[in-house]
């Protein structure tokens, strides 16, 4: 009798875990769109009229969409494109995408990413640093979760950062590089609009640990302080020759 | 042990030392009806900048533990689906937890959260007791007012009388951007303020006006809304004008005015001047077309050349004798003392949905051209020169309109329906004399001519294109169809005195005088149409086909008199026809991607039917016919691909078919020019073109070394080249012929990289090309082969902000062999040397120079010039925004500008000069509403 209660016991412990393991892990697919007025308007070197030109010209055009996902659990988020190829809307025409894929293990407190800027490829590895958020009062409605609005800075590339997070998916993780508050992160907004990342659709299911692993990486092994210096320099470098220091690093933000 | 035990000791007495400084806030999340609320999200704040501390997660029971905090004030703050955000100040009690007992969270009112949260998906600002709608998340009709707006939005009522209630609350208070708004009578400002210049419309209580003035708070509190506007409508439009005087009445004055916001671009552009400054710069067409300028739309779809549009807007080409004088419309021709004005007006409205742009251009100039041509051409046995000096007055007037509308019907439907329309008034006089001579002595003819000529021509041209696409990726269909018309009228009077002279002995043999009067009426209709369709095969994979028709039909009628005699009819020279032309292309191929590796491959037929009818005159009975028929097929080859750290590989191929020019067709001869008599061939074929190109490019972003190749072919097969025939007085006649085998081969090489990074740039740069081409000499095939060797160099300095200096060199040589006369081949080097330099004054003030040598060698006419061109200015920006400049600039300080140009082709060699403006001083003001920028740097593309 006694062991029989045990087995029960155990048996809810195990499908309690289950239960609060299959709600929080998933995958959320995300379109980033890149408005190139907006990133135009923030380049030190253009005169008022140059950019008002280029708002006028370019204004509204739909910005660069890219179809980016987030596979989650509790302890680990990769981040990465959907599909292999860059193409237009009726797939006639592709282009390579260059190397992005953001991996997060919070259970071990280690990053990694393959990401290609500057002209190369880098694998970064280091541990976890999460970002320093202040969370305001704002409400936002975005897939479906009331989302809430966070903000924090990027001191290398010199950005404000906005998030919304949804506490109903009570699990800290985001897309890019951003993670560390109360909820998922549904949208990210770099620099007043400039790249807007927003969650289209959030599947709440178990995750195969394939759709986790990392693919195949080959790169120049690098860590965050190196990744630092090298954007700052070429920040300094490209903004030196005129030259627009965002066509140099894809994905940019 | 003893050890132990202290340690132990120790251990304990840190961990109380530590939780006296950590401490544990503790809570229960409930409803205005104390109901646990589960889950609720509970987070600590820093009170200062609202930094997240530590958050956790309610139990089920509504209840949280905040644990393990460092001692201080804090803000807590909750979060609930369905309620407001719950927000208290929490100052910790003694002891190490700190319990909030029960924190009551306010539903939001669900008209709020449905409408605004969920269905407008618009984010509900809240902050402390002001909430905030965001104006574009609600749609109102353009024209709307703010009340309009107002009306639409949850909470809000507005009255027959135009007052305002917001949340219940009457509204006694609107301000705009935070200021008063008239006194700050609510119904003035929503009555009046357009609601499309809104952004944001915040709702929030304040102290009464009393109570702010007299500083005394009365506990009255009144409801306020702020209208904040959105940034285009705050900062209006943009604009410049400038005006300059110059010595030699030089005279340049422009300006340009643009008004622009999210849906609506409006610009104006005027300009006048004496300067030789035709036709905008690239910044002076996106201001004035704005949005519009690269909306291109192809309307023929598909490859493999065929059917020409004939009639380009614009410019009109008219024929005399052998002269073709090309009258350019609106074109940015230099030659010569031009003055020139024009104006024009452009509108744009954009929509998602729909977008229309509409512009009109109005282009007027005076052209007077004084010019020496010398050409040397060369026969079998020997060569004559050619010495011909012209006078020539041109007056044009050139007004365009186009109109363009797109709308996006659905998400899979689009149409666009295009209209342009010119009208082209010109008129034209030539003094010309002209000299063919054996040598330098021997003097063999010699024409005097005095001609003019006025025309009025019409195009108009309205096309209509619709795209389908389904729901099925990569699926298309598209159809268009076009009509063109091209009217011209014109009117010449030609009078020439020719006289030929002994070849041997100098003596005069005869003369011969013609003074004609042309009239010509031409009339061109076109219908075009054409057809595409992708068909998917696999993901990667589509079949991609199209048809296109085209129906053209020629008018001409063109009555000579004689004025020598009486103004008679001229019945050789006068000539009426009626051609058509007529032509179906079809295609089809397939495409291939995949990861940025792009294939297309297919072919194209084309048939053409030509067929023209030619008479002296419309009744005359003798009508000559031309009727051809040709099909030929040609293939279409292209290779893309995108390549890891930017780098690409690209290659093409094609054929392109050519017809042949009416023109060139009619089996007539031509003596109206008795120097140059021309015949046409009615058996000419039409030319196909086989071009090919590869290429590669990299460029390093990092550290900034770029490379570009490419490698370039050209095959022509039945080209049309002009046969000519010499006789001994020097009198040339041409009759087109088909000959295959000219071709032309080219590669281009360019590197860069820095010497210094943002110091110093260096770029390198080669093109060499080989071209080869057939003509009959007096019935003797000449083979003219012109190799030319480019090098190139660029250097870019940019030490500090003060100086820069931007500088290059070109050096060009051609060997030049004709193989009828090997005596006359010729080598020609050219170089050139150029540089800008900038310096930054003290005061505001800078200084620009640039140079401009040119060196020009031709052994074989021992010709040797120099050509120094020196342009300085200086520059002063006035007033604290910067928004003017005066500037005083010097226009060719050498006075060594002679509008010399050369060029080798076929069987002769030109030197052409053109007396032109030199130098001249200038004194300009400039106004910029945006601000003036000084020129000291290149933008390296943004």
């Amino acid at each position: 009798m006694k062991k029989k209660l045990l087995v029960v016991f155990g048996w809810l412990m195990v499908m309690c875990t289950y239960a609060q393991a299959q709600e929080l892990e998933g995958t959320v697919t995300y379109e980033r769109s890149t408005s190139y007025t907006k990133m135009v308007a923030k380049l030190p070197y253009l005169s008022q009229e140059e950019k008002d030109r280029a708002k006028m010209m370019w204004g509204n055009e739909e910005g660069d969409k890219q179809k980016m996902k987030l596979t989650f659990t509790p302890d680990q988020s990769l981040y990465t494109y959907i599909g292999e190829q860059g193409e237009t809307d009726d797939g006639r025409w592709s282009w390579r995408q260059s190397d992005y894929v953001i991996q997060r293990n919070f259970e071990k407190q280690t990053l990694t990413e393959l990401q290609e800027f500057a002209g190369k490829t880098y694998i970064i590895q280091d541990s976890l640093k999460a970002p320093k958020w202040k969370v305001l009062n704002q409400l936002k409605d975005i897939a479906g979760h009331i989302c809430m609005k966070a903000e924090t800075e990027d001191l290398v590339k010199n950005q404000k950062i906005i998030a919304w997070f949804a506490d109903d998916i009570p699990v800290s993780v985001g897309p890019e590089r951003m993670y560390g508050l109360p909820g998922i992160i549904l949208e990210l907004d770099y620099n007043d609009g400039v790249s807007v990342i927003t969650a289209t659709k959030v599947e709440m299911k178990k995750v195969d640990p394939k759709e986790l692993a990392l693919p195949k990486m080959k790169g120049k092994k690098i860590n965050m302080a190196d990744h630092d210096r090298i954007i700052k320099e070429h920040i300094k470098d490209s903004i030196g020759a005129r030259r627009n220091p965002y066509w140099g690093v894809n994905l940019w933000n | 042990m003893r050890h132990l035990l202290l340690s132990a000791c120790f251990i304990l007495c840190a961990c109380m030392v530590e939780a006296q400084t950590r401490l544990s806030i503790k809570g229960r999340a409930v409803d205005t009806t104390s109901t646990a609320l589960p889950f609720t999200t509970v987070m600590l704040l820093t009170p200062k900048d609202s930094a997240l501390v530590s958050y956790a997660r309610a139990d089920e029971n509504g209840r949280f533990e905040l644990k393990n905090a460092k001692r201080g004030t804090y803000l807590l703050k909750m979060s609930y689906t369905g309620y407001l955000p719950f927000q208290t100040e929490v100052t910790p009690a003694e002891g190490a937890v700190t319990d909030l007992g029960d924190l009551k969270m306010k539903p939001i009112s669900k008209e709020l959260f449905e409408v605004v949260v969920k269905t407008a998906k618009a984010p509900l600002n809240i902050r402390g007791d002001t909430i905030e709608y965001n104006a574009s998340s609600f749609k109102v009709p353009p024209g709307s007012t703010v009340e309009d707006l107002l009306r639409r939005l949850p909470g809000f009522q507005v009255e027959q009388d135009g007052s305002i209630r917001a949340q219940g609350q009457e509204v006694k208070r609107v301000t705009v951007d935070g200021k008063n708004f008239f006194g700050g009578d609510p119904k003035t400002a929503t009555k009046n303020l357009n609601a499309e210049a809104i952004d944001k419309v915040q709702v929030y209580t304040s102290k009464t006006e009393q109570a702010k003035a007299t500083g005394i708070d009365d506990g009255k509190k009144e409801k306020t809304v702020n209208l904040a506007l959105k940034e285009e409508f705050k900062k209006g439009g943009f604009g410049k004008i400038k005006a300059g005087v110059g010595t030699d009445q030089r005279v340049d004055v422009r300006g340009n005015y643009n008004k622009f916001n999210d849906k609506q671009q409006f610009a104006v552009v005027a300009s006048g001047n004496n300067i030789n400054q035709s036709g905008m710069s690239w910044d002076d067409r996106q201001d004035f077309y704005g949005s519009s300028l690269f909306r291109w739309d192809e309307t023929d779809f598909g490859f493999g050349g065929g059917i020409t549009s004939g009639g380009n807007s614009g410019d009109g080409i008219i024929m005399q004798g052998g002269n073709i004088i090309i009258m350019n419309g609106g074109g940015g021709n230099d030659r010569g003392f031009n003055n020139t004005y024009s104006g024009g007006v452009n509108y744009n409205f954009e929509t998602k949905k729909r977008k229309f742009t509409s512009n009109y251009y109005f282009n007027q100039r005076r052209n007077w051209t004084n010019q020496i041509i010398n050409r040397q051409s060369i026969l079998s046995d020997n060569a004559f020169e050619t010495d011909s000096r012209s006078n020539e007055h041109t007056q044009n007037d050139n007004h365009k309109v186009q109109v363009r509308y797109e709308d996006n019907l659905d998400s899979l439907n689009t149409l666009i329906v295009l209209a342009n329309g010119t009208i082209n008034n010109s008129s034209y006089s030539q003094d010309l004399s002209q000299q063919n001579r054996r040598s330098a002595t021997q003097l063999t003819n010699r024409t005097t001519q005095d001609n003019g000529n006025s025309a009025l021509t019409l195009n108009l041209s309205g096309s209509a294109l619709y795209r389908r696409k389904f729901k099925t990726k990569g699926k298309s269909f598209a159809a268009s169809v076009s009509y063109l018309l091209n009217n011209g009228n014109s009117d010449a009077e030609q009078r020439s005195l020719n006289e030929f002279f002994d070849p041997t002995t100098g003596t005069p043999l005869f003369s011969r005088q013609l003074n004609l009067l042309n009239a010509n009426r031409n009339r061109q209709n076109q219908i075009r149409s054409s057809l595409s369709y992708v068909q998917p095969i696999s993901k990667r994979v589509f079949w991609e086909s199209f048809y296109n028709f085209g129906v053209r039909s020629d008018k001409v009628d063109r009555d000579v008199f004689n004025q020598l005699e009486g103004n008679l009819r001229n019945d050789s020279l006068s000539r009426y026809y009626t051609n058509q032309i007529m032509h179906n292309r079809a295609g089809s191929g397939l495409r291939y991607n995949y990861k940025g590796t792009n294939i297309s491959a297919g072919f194209a037929a084309i048939n053409m039917n030509i067929a023209g009818k030619f008479s002296a005159d419309q009744s005359s009975p003798n009508v000559m016919e031309v009727n051809r028929n040709y099909t030929i097929v040609v293939p279409g080859v292209s290779f893309n691909m995108d390549m890891k750290n930017n780098r690409y590989l690209y290659a093409e191929y094609a054929g392109n078919v050519e017809q042949p020019s009416i023109r060139d067709l009619q089996p007539i001869i031509d003596y109206s020019n008795p120097l140059y008599i021309s015949q046409g061939n009615p058996n000419l074929k039409p030319t196909v073109n086989h071009e090919a190109y590869a290429g590669y490019q990299y460029f390093n972003p990092s550290s900034f070394t770029r490379f570009f190749g490419n490698i370039n072919y050209n095959y022509a097969v039945n080209q049309v080249v002009y046969n000519q025939t010499i006789d001994s007085l020097l009198v040339t006649r041409t009759r087109p012929a088909n000959v295959s085998g000219g071709q032309r081969f080219g590669t281009y090489l360019n590197v860069g990289f820095p010497l210094k990074k943002n110091k110093a740039n260096i770029s390198f740069n080669t093109n060499i090309n080989f071209n080869r081409n057939y003509t009959l000499i007096n019935d003797i095939e000449n083979r003219t082969n012109n190799n030319s060797y480019n090098w190139g160099t660029n250097l870019e300095l940019t030490p500090s902000e003060k100086f820069t200096f931007y500088g290059n060199a070109n050096w060009s040589y051609s060997n030049v062999r004709y193989s009828i006369n090997t005596t006359q081949n010729q080598k020609i080097w050219n170089q050139s040397y150029s540089g800008q330099m900038n310096v930054k004054l003290p005061w505001e003030a800078y200084f620009n120079a640039t140079f401009d040598y040119r060196l020009y060698k031709n052994d074989r006419f021992g010709l040797n010039q120099n050509i120094p061109i020196l342009n300085l200015a200086v520059y002063k920006l006035l007033g604290k925004a910067k928004k003017s400049e005066v500037r005083l600039s010097a226009y060719d300080l050498f006075r060594r500008n002679l509008g010399i140009t050369q060029g080798a082709s076929g069987n002769y060699f030109t030197q052409t000069r053109v007396e032109t403006i030199t130098r001249y001083f200038m004194l300009s003001y400039t106004y910029n509403m945006r601000g003036v920028k000084a020129n000291m740097r290149r933008n390296n593309g943004f």
